[in-house]
Order: C-alpha cells, then sequence, then structure tokens
C-alpha cells in the first residue's frame, strides 16, 4: 500500500515537473519518474521478506528477492547517467532555457530581473513568441518545395 | 546473349553520352543514332526465328529466394515495340543536334535521353513480371527528369507525371504481388501460359483493375489524361519520344501484353473499351481548342493511345492486329509531326497557330512533310494511318456485347477520327496555310529536317506496301491474342464498310474544316473542367492536410512533445481499471517506518515541485532520492540504497555546477499552462498507484530469486547476491549498462566542447585557493575516499559495496578536489574522462572475451593464474571496468560542467571566477 502511493506521488510530482517550464524541471521530473519505476521493480519483487540478500548474515527465508535489485542498481546508474547528460545538454544551450527564462537577446532590452517575479506574464508572452518564431522557421522549408 | 548484348549497349550508350558530350557537345546524337540503329540492326537478326513463332530468352538469377530472375524474352510483340523504341530512338537523337542550343546541358540532356530508351527496351523485353515491373519505374523517373530539364515552368508538370504515373507504378507492383501470389512464378511466359490459374485464383479482378490503373495512368487515359498536355513543356525532342516511342507507350505495351489472360473477360473488354473511346473523343475534341502546336499534338497523343486501349479491350485478333499497326504508324507519324513543331518554334519562335500564318512559302519542303504526317494522322489514304485507322475501325465494329455495342463503338470511333481530322487540318492549316506573316523565316538546315521527313517518308511508303510488315504484325498480334489466328495485312480491302466509314470521317472532317470559324468561336467559349487544376487542388490538400497533422509537433516546447505519452498512460490505466479483474488477494505488508517514509515524501515532493527556488528545487529532489534510499533500506536492498545515495550527492553536485551563471528563479507557469499539468500529473500518479497496487503484493518470492538465493555461493564465491548478479549471472546486462554510461561520458564530454578541455588541464588552481576550511578537509577527505572507494570495490563481491558504489566515492573525491583547488591538479591530470572511459571500456570487452579463447561462452567467469591467490576473479576485473567507466562518466561531468559558463557574458570581464556552489537566490543574469 506504501510502495503504491509512494509510486504514485513521485510519477505525479514528475509527470507535473516535465510539462512546466524550463530544462532544469524536465530533468528533475525525469528523476522523479526513475525512482517511482525503481520502488516499482523492487515492490515487485514482494515486501514481506526484507532481509538483505547477504548470504551468511540474512536468514535464507526473510531475504529479500535479489533480481529486482539487481535491475533497480542498474537503473540507478544509468539514470544517473542520463541525468548528467541531460544536465550537460541543459548546461550547453542558452543559460535562461535551463530555468525557462526567454533568451538572452530577448533580455537586451528589458528591464531587470526583479521584475520578472512581479510580472511573471510578460515574461511569458516573451517565450510564446519565441515558441511561435520557432514554429515559423520550422515551417518555411515546407512552404518552399512547391 | 544477344538480348544482353542490346540491353547492354544501350547502356554503354548512356554511359557515353556525356563523355561524348563534352567532346562533340549537341552533335553527340549523331554518333547516339548510329548506336540505336546497330542495337536494333542486332535484334533484327533474330526476327526471322521471333517471326517464325520462336523467341530469344536470356536469363540470370537475381533473386534466387524469391524466384525472380534477370530474364530477358524477345518475342513477336517485344519485337515491335523495340523496333518502335529503337527506330524513333535514333530519329530523335539524330534531330536533337539541330534542335538543342549551345548554353543547354547537352551531356545530362543524352544521358537522361539514354536511360529513357534502355529503360524503355528492357520493358518490353523483360520476361519477370517483376523486373517489368522495375524497368517501368525507370522509365517513370527517366522522364521526371526530363520534364524537368525544361526548367523553373516545367516544375508543376514534371511533378503532376511523377505523380500520376508513379501512383499508377504502384498499382502495378500491387498487381505483380497478387500475380505472384496466383500464379506462383514471376516468369510472365508461365503466367501467361495457363489463364486459367490466374482466372480461377479469385485474385483475377483485382489484378486486371490494377493492371488497367497502371496502364491508364501510363497512357494518359482519363480521367489521368492531364499529365501528358502538361508535360508538352518538355524540350520538343524528349517530347516526340515521350509521346511516340516511350513511356505513353508502356501502358499500350502493358495492355497488349496481359491480354491473354484478360481479352475473354467481358469486364476486361468493357473497360477498356470504355475508357479508350471516351478518352479518344474528349481528347481530340480537347485537340481541337488548342491554339498550341504541341498542345494540340499532346491531347492528339491522347486520343489515339484512347483508339489503341479501346481496340485492345474489344480483343480478338483482328483487333489486337489493328492495335499493334497502329501503335507503329502513330509512332511515325507522332514522332514526325513534334518534330517539324520544334522546327517551326525553333525558326519562328513561336507555337501558337494564331500567329503562325502561310509559312509554306517560305518553308516548302517542311510544309510537306507536316502534311504527309498529317495525312497519315487523319487517316487519308494512302497513307499508312489510313491503313491502321481501317483495322481500328474493323476491331471496334467486332466488339462483343449486346448487337448495338459493335456499332457504338465504331461511332464513337468514327466521331474521335472526325475531329482528328479537324485538328490535323488545324495544323497544316494554321500553321502554313493563309497570308504569309512571317517574310524572314527560311528553310531549316537539311540535317535537323531530315529525321522528321524520314518518319513521314516512311509513313507514306509503308502505306500502300503495308503488307511488308505483315509478318512482325502477325508474330505481334498472335503472341497477344489468345485464341484464333491474326489476319494478314493489307493495303486494299476492297470496297468494305471500313472504307466506307473511312470516307464519311474525311467528309465530315472537311466540313468541320469548313465551319472552323464558327467552330473554333464556339469552342473557345466553352467552360471544361480542368482536371489537371483538379489535381492541383487535391495535391494542394493533401500538402496542407499532412501540414495540419504535423503541426502540433511543431513547437519547441517540450512540454507538448511529452504530455501525448503521458495521456495514453492515464488511458491505458482507465481501460486496465476497468477491464483487469480476479487478481489474487494482496497481502498486507506496511510497517510503521514505511508510513513515516511516505508521510516525509509526501511533504518533500509537492514542495519540490511547487517551489520557484532553482536551488531548492535541486536541494528538495535530492532529498526526495535520500528518502527513496531509505525505503530501499526498509526494503532489504541496502547495496541500491548505498548507491542512490551516493548518486543523489554527485547529482546534485553535478546541478549545482550546471547552474552556475543561471537564473536563481525557475520561471512561474501561466495558469493556462500549470491546471491541464496538474491535472495529466494527478491523472499518472492516480493510474500509477492503481498499477502498482495491481501488479505488486500479490505472490511470494520468484522462483529465480529462490534460486540466485539458494545457489549463488556455490556457483560463483560471493555472497553478496545482487552483486554476484550483476558481475557474475548478468554480466551481459552489466556490459550494456556500461557501454550506456561511457555513451553519455562521451556525450557529455562533446556536448560541453572538447577545446577547454585541454585548456582546463594547463589552467592554473592558483585562483581557487582562498577557502581554508574546505581545502584542508579536502587534503584529509579525497584520500581517503579513494581508500574507501577502494576497499569498497575489493570486497563488493561478498558485502554492500562494487563498482558503482566506489566509483560513485571517488568521483565525490574527484568533484571534492575540484572544487577545492580547480583544474591543473594532478589528480585531474590522472582522471582525465576519456581515458578513464576508455579504459573501463577496453576491461570489461577484454574480460569478456577472455573466456571466448577457451572455448568458453562470452563472460563466463574464469580463473586468473597469478591473481587466483588474492581473491581476484575475472568477475572483479569486470567490476573495475565497470567503476572506471562510471568514474570516467563522473570526471566528465565534474571537469566540463566546471569550466567557466562559455556565454561569458554572464560574468563581468576580468572578474575573478566565482564559485560554483555560491550561486545565490539572487540571479546572476547579463546587465
Amino acid at each position: 500500500m506504501t510502495a503504491a502511493l509512494v509510486v504514485g506521488l513521485l510519477v505525479a510530482g514528475g509527470v507535473f515537473l516535465l510539462l512546466r517550464r524550463g530544462l532544469l524541471r524536465i530533468v528533475l521530473g525525469f528523476v522523479l519518474l526513475g525512482h517511482a519505476v525503481n520502488v516499482l521493480l523492487v515492490s515487485a519483487g514482494g515486501m514481506q521478506r526484507r532481509g538483505a540478500p547477504l548470504l551468511g548474515e540474512t536468514e535464507a527465508d526473510v531475504a529479500a528477492d535479489p533480481l529486482p535489485q539487481a535491475f533497480v542498481l542498474t537503473a540507478v546508474v544509468i539514470t544517473f547517467g542520463i541525468t548528467v547528460y541531460m544536465l550537460a545538454l541543459a548546461r550547453a544551450g542558452d543559460p535562461g532555457a535551463t530555468t525557462g527564462h526567454p533568451p538572452a537577446r530577448a533580455d537586451a532590452s528589458s528591464p531587470a530581473d526583479g521584475s520578472d517575479r512581479d510580472d511573471p506574464d510578460r515574461d511569458d508572452a516573451d517565450r510564446d513568441d519565441a515558441t511561435a518564431d520557432r514554429g515559423r522557421r520550422t515551417d518555411a522549408p515546407e512552404g518552399g518545395t512547391s | 546473349m544477344l538480348l544482353a548484348l542490346a540491353l547492354l549497349g544501350m547502356l554503354a550508350l548512356a554511359v557515353a553520352a556525356p563523355l561524348l558530350a563534352r567532346r562533340l557537345g549537341r552533335k553527340t546524337g549523331y554518333p547516339l543514332a548510329a548506336g540505336y540503329l546497330a542495337v536494333a540492326a542486332l535484334l533484327a537478326s533474330a526476327a526471322p526465328r521471333v517471326w517464325a513463332g520462336e523467341t530469344e530468352t536470356a536469363s540470370w538469377e537475381w533473386l534466387p529466394s524469391l524466384g525472380v530472375s534477370l530474364s530477358l524474352r524477345l518475342d513477336g510483340v517485344a519485337g515491335v515495340f523495340c523496333l518502335i523504341v529503337l527506330g524513333v530512338g535514333a530519329l530523335v537523337m539524330a534531330y536533337c543536334p539541330g534542335y538543342l542550343g549551345d548554353e543547354e546541358p547537352h551531356g545530362t540532356v543524352y544521358l537522361l535521353l539514354s536511360l529513357f530508351a534502355t529503360s524503355m527496351l528492357g520493358l518490353v523485353l523483360a520476361a519477370d513480371v517483376v523486373l517489368l515491373y522495375v524497368f517501368w519505374e525507370l522509365t517513370t523517373v527517366c522522364s521526371f527528369f526530363l520534364i524537368s530539364t525544361a526548367g523553373a515552368a516545367a516544375a508543376r508538370p514534371a511533378r503532376q507525371a511523377l505523380l500520376v504515373t508513379a501512383a499508377g507504378g504502384l498499382a502495378l507492383l500491387a498487381a505483380v504481388v497478387l500475380l505472384t501470389v496466383a500464379a506462383g512464378t514471376t516468369d510472365l511466359a508461365t503466367i501467361l501460359a495457363d489463364p486459367e490459374r490466374v482466372l480461377g485464383s479469385g485474385l483475377a479482378w483485382p489484378i486486371g483493375g490494377l493492371l488497367v490503373l497502371a496502364a491508364c495512368t501510363k497512357s494518359a487515359q482519363l480521367p489521368f489524361h492531364f499529365w501528358l498536355p502538361g508535360a508538352m513543356v518538355a524540350m520538343t525532342p524528349v517530347s516526340a519520344y515521350l509521346h511516340s516511342a516511350t513511356m505513353v507507350k508502356a501502358g499500350i505495351y502493358l495492355l497488349l501484353r496481359f491480354s491473354p489472360l484478360f481479352a475473354e473477360e467481358s469486364a476486361w473488354s468493357t473497360a477498356l473499351i470504355c475508357i479508350g473511346l471516351l478518352t479518344a473523343v474528349t481528347g481530340a475534341f480537347l485537340a481541337l481548342r488548342e491554339n498550341d502546336l504541341k498542345g494540340i499534338l499532346a491531347y492528339s497523343t491522347v486520343s489515339q493511345l484512347g483508339l489503341l486501349v479501346a481496340v485492345i479491350g474489344v480483343g480478338t485478333p483482328e483487333a489486337l492486329a489493328a492495335a499493334v499497326l497502329h501503335t507503329f504508324a502513330h509512332a511515325l507519324f507522332k514522332a514526325t509531326l513534334f518534330m517539324l513543331a520544334g522546327i517551326v518554334d525553333e525558326e519562328t519562335g513561336t507555337r501558337d497557330i494564331r500567329e503562325l500564318s502561310g509559312m509554306w512559302r517560305a518553308m516548302p519542303v517542311t510544309a510537306a512533310t507536316t502534311v504527309l504526317a498529317a495525312l497519315s494522322l487523319a487517316g487519308v489514304i494512302p497513307m499508312l494511318g489510313f491503313v491502321s485507322k481501317e483495322y481500328l475501325f474493323q476491331g471496334l465494329l467486332e466488339a462483343e456485347g449486346p448487337p448495338w455495342a459493335g456499332p457504338v463503338a465504331l461511332a464513337l470511333g468514327v466521331t474521335a477520327s472526325v475531329l482528328t481530322f479537324g485538328y490535323a487540318a488545324r495544323i497544316v492549316y494554321g500553321g502554313f496555310g493563309g497570308d504569309d506573316l512571317h517574310p524572314d523565316v527560311s528553310e531549316p538546315p537539311a540535317a535537323f529536317l531530315l529525321p522528321g521527313a524520314v518518319a513521314a517518308g516512311l509513313g507514306l511508303v509503308l502505306g500502300p506496301a503495308v503488307s511488308v510488315l505483315s509478318p512482325m504484325i502477325d508474330a505481334a498480334a498472335s503472341d497477344v491474342a489468345p485464341t484464333g489466328e491474326p489476319p494478314d495485312v493489307y493495303f486494299w480491302h476492297g470496297l468494305s464498310p471500313e472504307l466506307a466509314m473511312s470516307a464519311l470521317t474525311i467528309v465530315l472532317g472537311l466540313v468541320l474544316f469548313g465551319f472552323r470559324a464558327p467552330v473554333d468561336r464556339a469552342l473557345q467559349r466553352l467552360r471544361l473542367p480542368d482536371a489537371g487544376r483538379l489535381f492541383d487542388r487535391v495535391h494542394d490538400g493533401v500538402i496542407a492536410l499532412g501540414h495540419a497533422v504535423g503541426r502540433p509537433e511543431r513547437t519547441g516546447s517540450p512540454a507538448a512533445h511529452l504530455s501525448r505519452p503521458l495521456v495514453a498512460v492515464v488511458a491505458l490505466g482507465a481501460v486496465g481499471t476497468l477491464v483487469v479483474g480476479g487478481l489474487p488477494a494482496r497481502a498486507d505488508t506496511d510497517r510503521p517506518l514505511d508510513w513515516v517514509v511516505a508521510g516525509l515524501l509526501a511533504v518533500v515532493v509537492p514542495a519540490a515541485v511547487l517551489t520557484g527556488s532553482t536551488l531548492a528545487a535541486v536541494g528538495l529532489v535530492g532529498i526526495t532520492g535520500l528518502l527513496v534510499a531509505t525505503w530501499f533500506l526498509l526494503a532489504g536492498a541496502p547495496d541500491v540504497a548505498l548507491t542512490l545515495m551516493l548518486v543523489e550527492v554527485m547529482t546534485a553536485v553535478v546541478a549545482v555546477l550546471v547552474l552556475r551563471g543561471v537564473p536563481g528563479r525557475l520561471v512561474r507557469s501561466p495558469r493556462r499552462e500549470a491546471v491541464p499539468a496538474a491535472a495529466l500529473a494527478l491523472g499518472a500518479g492516480v493510474a500509477a498507484t492503481l498499477a502498482t497496487l495491481a501488479f505488486t503484493g500479490r505472490r511470494e518470492l520468484s522462483a529465480v530469486g529462490e534460486h540466485f538465493l539458494t545457489s549463488t555461493e556455490e556457483q560463483t564465491g560471493g555472497t553478496n547476491v545482487v552483486n554476484t548478479i550483476l558481475v557474475d549471472y548478468r554480466g551481459l546486462d552489466t556490459l550494456g549498462e556500461a557501454v550506456v554510461l561511457g555513451t553519455t561520458a562521451l556525450g557529455t564530454a562533446l556536448v560541453l566542447g572538447r577545446s577547454e578541455w585541454r585548456g582546463a588541464a594547463a589552467g592554473t588552481p592558483a585562483d581557487r585557493r582562498g577557502d581554508a576550511v574546505l581545502e584542508v578537509s579536502s587534503r584529509v577527505l579525497v584520500p581517503g575516499m579513494f581508500l574507501l572507494s577502494a576497499y569498497l570495490l575489493w570486497r563488493g563481491h561478498d558485502e554492500p559495496g562494487g563498482g558503482f558504489i566506489a566509483a560513485l566515492v571517488a568521483g565525490a573525491a574527484i568533484a571534492l578536489s575540484r572544487l577545492t583547488h580547480g583544474p591543473g591538479t594532478r589528480l585531474s591530470r590522472l582522471t582525465r574522462p576519456d581515458r578513464l572511459a576508455g579504459a573501463g571500456l577496453v576491461l570489461v570487452v577484454a574480460v569478456g572475451a577472455l573466456p571466448t579463447v577457451q572455448g568458453q561462452a562470452f563472460l563466463t567467469p574464469v580463473e586468473l593464474p597469478w591473481l587466483h591467490a588474492l581473491g581476484i576473479g575475472s568477475t572483479f576485473l569486470f567490476d573495475l571496468g565497470v567503476y572506471l567507466l562510471v568514474l570516467g562518466l563522473l570526471a566528465a561531468a565534474v571537469t566540463r560542467l566546471e569550466q567557466p559558463d562559455r556565454t561569458a557574458g554572464d560574468e563581468p570581464p576580468g572578474s575573478p571566477v566565482t564559485g560554483p556552489l555560491v550561486t545565490s537566490g539572487v540571479p546572476e543574469r547579463a546587465p
């Protein structure tokens, strides 16, 4: 029961982060989803037997299923590798994109950052424009094929 | 052998064409024409045998597993088409030098024309339906490129031609597949020899329909006729060839070829006769209202092909013989007329018959040649066109069905012929009759005129001497007629109904010509539906539809892309809840501490999700990870817990490095984004909870888990079962994981740029000194952490530890050292990420490959001779490789991310590099 609740909580948090702005949120959401899947895997092995699968230290009849643990150990490390890679990707681009701020060029004429917090909608509008721009650029080559 | 030589010869000519063009320029046409005649002569050497009913064959294996072979076959009908392709091809090639200007890309034009001819020759010689299809598509592709050589104006017609004929090509492919299924072979002769097998298979209808569709697109029958007049934008030699001998004749060839299968099926006959006659009348009608010489000729081709399709549909031996003869006659006069239209165009600069007038004075020879070809087109005695039209009428009269079918077909045929006479007269009178408006025009050079004159002369000579063609026509018609003997062809039939029809045609045609002025006015006022525009509208509609379908994907927002699979997950959860039932009872396994962890997570996760501070988000997600690690510890997974804790620490370090120079606040999403995101998140969370409840807690220890717990120590000597699974039992999985890590290490290094790497290694650590506490603690801690790391690695086989954990500890040590001392220390030179990852990868693969030397499976654990005493086996070295790879990834992340931001505008120039950990809540952004 608790395992299911933990999984649900982590999935909900992860999904919410994934769907919002800023690459950092997406990376963090990905981390939470990774946790959720790992908890699901371990709990799939059964939660009655909870002894560490260390022979000689744990009685054989209480030792937990080692196979899901091996899966999860692998998954944790791979998740870590991918998280680092995603963070590197986030860093390689525009620093503002990491947190969802509009590109640096758009900042040139905007007032100091403090105003962002007071008026997030204006900031968002800028962002929307940038997105729309990108959309138009994508359209252009197709229009030219005729 | 003969056939292979012919086809290879054509290919060689095609290859040689651009090379010759470099030297000869536009005169390349002459050697090519000579080459075509030589190939024709080569094939003609087999003519006596072919006319006697034998066939010439050649075959090589191509796809033996599918029974498909590269086989060629020359029989009567193939022979006629070979003659047309090569004969008209030679004339067109000889015409090209006069037509082409000096600026045109001669090499390209000649190459494409030669490839076009080669494809067409291959098409008519193919003895395997798959090969037939391949050559069919090659002619489509060649014609597309040939039309495209006309430049920008040709873009639309070339696209129309390609799409229509390629669609027909797909129909042919489907027909070929079905034929192969029905007949059990791809050999054309075998398929045709046993019609019952195909007709009785239940696939006859789709096969016949697809073949008709393919032929109608290629031969420009209604409603696909529009691409052919559009294609006249191509240069005139291309039009001449495409309209008379290749491309459109491919559809006629296909119908003739499959006549033995379907000629006695009434559906096939009815369809072909209806389509053909409708096209014949419509095409002739449209030709009558055209003013462009080439436009008239293009619609004329549509109309003449319609007559051919109709008479093939009749399917009697006489009708099929008429089709073959008229195909031949049409090739001659249509090639001539196009070539002459090109000459007129070249000499006067226009093809519009409203602007041309009275040129017979200036160009008497051209005018006479045109008259000869036009007479053949109109079916006037004694031209070859007259003879073939007689046979056409005779064939149409034989149309089976109700008693009125034949006369009605004949009446339509005569109508088309009357209109044909009308537009043939328009060509001659419009171009050459009337007052002289072009005093400065003169006769073209003889070489330019000769090819057209030869074809026109043949049309005149072969009319009375048509019996010369008799063996050829006979052989072809008996190849394609399912039953009965084809008649010999004669010039004079006596006073037959056909002769009366011919006479009627001429009289009515003359009447039509006499009333040309009112007829013209009436036709010009007529508004007709334009199939080409309809096609364009459909085409644009399809493009717009694709655009609309793809529009949601053309956004830079990740949420738009991520939300759809997530919606699918929620939907799956909903479906699962409704459908899945009858699960075994769940055991209640919760313990009090579980609830404590879950309760803490219930506080931390929402906080991590909702916070607006960058650092708080990273920190709270890290705490979430530590709580999950605690949960693993409670669940009896100390290895996982330990690894996860270290991973969380390292993730936090990397994240903080990334966040340097990045605004300290996360952007707030507007409500219209946050609300749907929250709804989807809640849905996904509920779905995940329900799925976890459904899939867990319903069974005892798994059999494989039981096996590992009982036999691990005996089999591997290790007591940490999880670690033995990773390195002993599931080594290949771990190898795959190691490769993933190596790839991410490489990716991280590449993404963040390589140049800084070298520079960083040489940089001075001086500016980092200052924080005494950090420095002292790192002096003490870093060596200790490396020792701990080595210990964890060594003991991993028996107790919690192993390559992953040990590498994470060492990675933390590297990070600490880098944070304190900056780049350029001895440690950072020792831990170059590329070397670590490379060494790790080599080690895991080498250890894996070691047992294969002894003939054992990849990754089998082996004892190493002198290391065994230390308790070190190959699994240890494998683990060491994993260790090095993980360390490589960490070193890459720390080294690269720790560099000053490349978008250097974030920091004032000249200021000391801020310590990576001092990213404050205040955004550091460009002024």
